[in-house]
């Protein structure tokens, strides 16, 4: 019952470190679609958009939160993950393999890969759903893991409706319910998995780590609660065909705009002022967040399509901020942690396992990159230059990580352990 | 009653060592020193306070004596042997070192502070009941 409140119950580095290293090799071959089909790429429905779209949001975004619950897990939910080599390397190749060939399927038009995407997300994220749920639902409760619940069942929803989606891409036929599930699947995906699990992370994080006043009981009792009913209600009023369905999308814009009003609050009048590039990340993230917020309902009252593509964009590099924020802190101090725990005596300290140079070169790209993806709905071929900025960007996130990797396992093998003498 | 009183002292702890950290940003080294030092006492003491009577009442109540108890005394030791290092690293000058030991040692610690709020102390006031009154008053009896 109290396994988690063991230092010793951390999960292995190669467990977190598996989901970490993949993320930036996904982000590289989305950034070689942007540079070779820029157009395409920027073309609602278009197969290499949806291409896109998929690798950003499943092999970039979701598999970094994926790696990070694994970790988290332990800290906040009172029992780590059960054993988590076997279960991370099977969620992990499912996810991997599933990501891979719904890429493929759209870019190469290959119905049979619809499939075997379909079988082998549906595998990966049932799996993961099916482990960490119960863990989540147990004798601890606290308004964190509640969060944490919501976003893993909407993760499992959207799952769900991504294979039904995919049957239909598989088969060439699509029914009369096909746009709106593909509605209900994005909504659950976007609001109730990545902005749920960020919200709630949050909640916990910038009060403990930049020591700011915390964020209300009410909104961390409601804020899930609410997007929750939202969001079922959004899916009955589609199914329903109910009028006065943006409704729904403003009430979780409107609750989602208070969040990022009270976050860049709490984090100009942080006590901690000593500055780190995780910082810069969250403030990006949540402006971002912002941004996509007024040009979604920009959208939804003016119907300008490149309104939609925007807030999209926006979005997407909100989570991006985000997971490449965290991961500058937490892939150093699992290192760090680590080799400390094991009582090696050379063990570096943090700004020595990725330095903050590097990460602020990091969230330099990741601003070009964002800049340049912003304004690409209004002029195509700059995506191409986004292109590159974002290879430089994840080419270098693949370099600390391989870096911070290699420097933990020489390390392990060469450094000086205490030793006690009796 | 145990878990507002045990967190206000983690902000109370928290803050002083923001202070501490601004103050050597700024330059304002004996500040930074004289900051640091009541961090170091105020976090001590809250540790005692836990490993002295809180934890010991606890494993009395309940019979848990090897629990989450002894993890986070484990866990203390950890923190304590971090301050030691941040305590030499001021006081020789290298206040790089300071920074680098600083931000993984707020990282563990808040790791550290969220177990205990979030698990441990609601267990702690569920075993306590009435007596919580009486245990916070004499956690504030307890000489730092």
């Amino acid at each position: 019952m109290f396994e988690g409140l063991s230092l010793d119950q951390a999960p292995p580095l190669s467990v977190v470190m598996r989901f970490f290293l993949t993320l930036p090799v996904f982000g590289l071959l989305l950034s070689l679609l942007m540079i070779f089909a820029p157009h395409d790429v920027l073309t609602l429905s278009h197969p290499l958009s949806l291409a896109s779209i998929h690798l950003l949001f499943l092999g970039v975004i979701s598999m970094g939160m994926i790696g990070a619950l694994f970790q988290m897990q332990s800290v906040l939910g009172g029992k780590p993950i059960p054993n988590p080599h076997g279960n991370s390397l099977i969620i992990h190749s499912l996810f991997t393999l599933g990501t891979l060939s719904l890429v493929c399927a759209f870019a190469f038009g290959i119905s049979e890969l619809f499939i075997i995407a379909g079988v082998f997300l549906g595998s990966a994220v049932v799996y993961f759903a099916q482990i960490l749920l119960p863990l989540l639902f147990g004798t601890i409760t606290h308004d964190t893991l509640k969060g944490m619940r919501l976003a893993v069942i909407a993760f499992a929803l959207t799952a769900t409706l991504g294979i039904v989606m995919a049957t239909s891409y598989a088969n060439g036929i699509f029914g009369d319910y096909h746009a709106l599930i593909r509605t209900a699947h994005y909504s659950l995906g976007l609001i109730g998995w990545v902005a749920m699990l960020i919200v709630y992370v949050a909640f916990q994080v910038i009060e403990m780590f930049y020591v700011t006043t915390p964020y209300s009981d009410w909104c961390k009792h409601n804020v899930g609660r609410i997007l929750a009913g939202v969001l079922a209600l959004k899916v009955l009023w589609l199914f329903l065909n109910l009028p006065f369905l943006w409704l729904t999308d403003m009430i979780a814009v409107s609750l989602l705009f208070g969040f990022v009003v009270t976050t860049v609050k709490r984090l100009q009048m942080r006590k901690r002022r000593v500055s780190d590039v995780s910082i810069w990340f969250w403030k990006g993230g949540v402006a971002l967040l912002g941004l996509a917020l007024m040009s979604y309902s920009g959208y939804l009252f003016s119907d300008y399509p490149s309104l939609e593509t925007v807030s999209l964009i926006a979005f997407a590099l909100f989570a991006l901020s985000i997971i490449l924020g965290m991961m500058g802190k937490i892939v150093p101090f699992l290192i760090w942690f680590h080799l400390s725990s094991s009582g090696f005596m050379d063990t570096p300290i943090m700004s020595n396992v990725i330095p903050q140079k590097r990460l602020k070169i990091t969230f330099w790209l990741f601003s070009a990159t964002a800049i340049s993806a912003l304004l690409a709905p209004f002029y195509a071929p700059i995506l191409i230059l986004c292109g590159l900025t974002s290879t430089a960007m994840f080419a270098l996130l693949l370099f600390n990580l391989i870096s911070a990797k290699r420097l933990y396992h020489h390390t392990l093998r060469y450094g000086t352990k205490f030793t006690f003498q009796s | 009653m145990i878990l507002e009183f045990m967190r206000d002292d983690h902000r109370a702890c928290d803050h002083l060592y923001t202070e501490a950290e601004n103050a050597l940003a700024d330059k304002k080294i004996d500040e930074a020193k004289t900051l640091f030092d009541a961090f170091y006492r105020a976090t001590n003491h809250h540790f005692d306070m836990e490993e002295r009577e809180l934890f010991i009442t606890f494993e009395k109540r309940t019979g848990m004596m090897g629990g989450p108890t002894q993890m986070m005394r484990y866990e203390h030791q950890q923190l304590r042997s971090q301050m030691e290092s941040m305590l030499t690293a001021l006081t020789q000058g290298r206040y790089d070192d300071f920074f680098g030991i600083g931000e993984s040692f707020m990282i563990m610690l808040q790791q550290h502070n969220m177990k205990e709020e979030q698990m441990l102390y609601p267990m702690i006031d569920r075993a306590l009941e009435g007596d919580a009154e009486i245990m916070i008053q004499t956690l504030k009896e307890m000489p730092q």
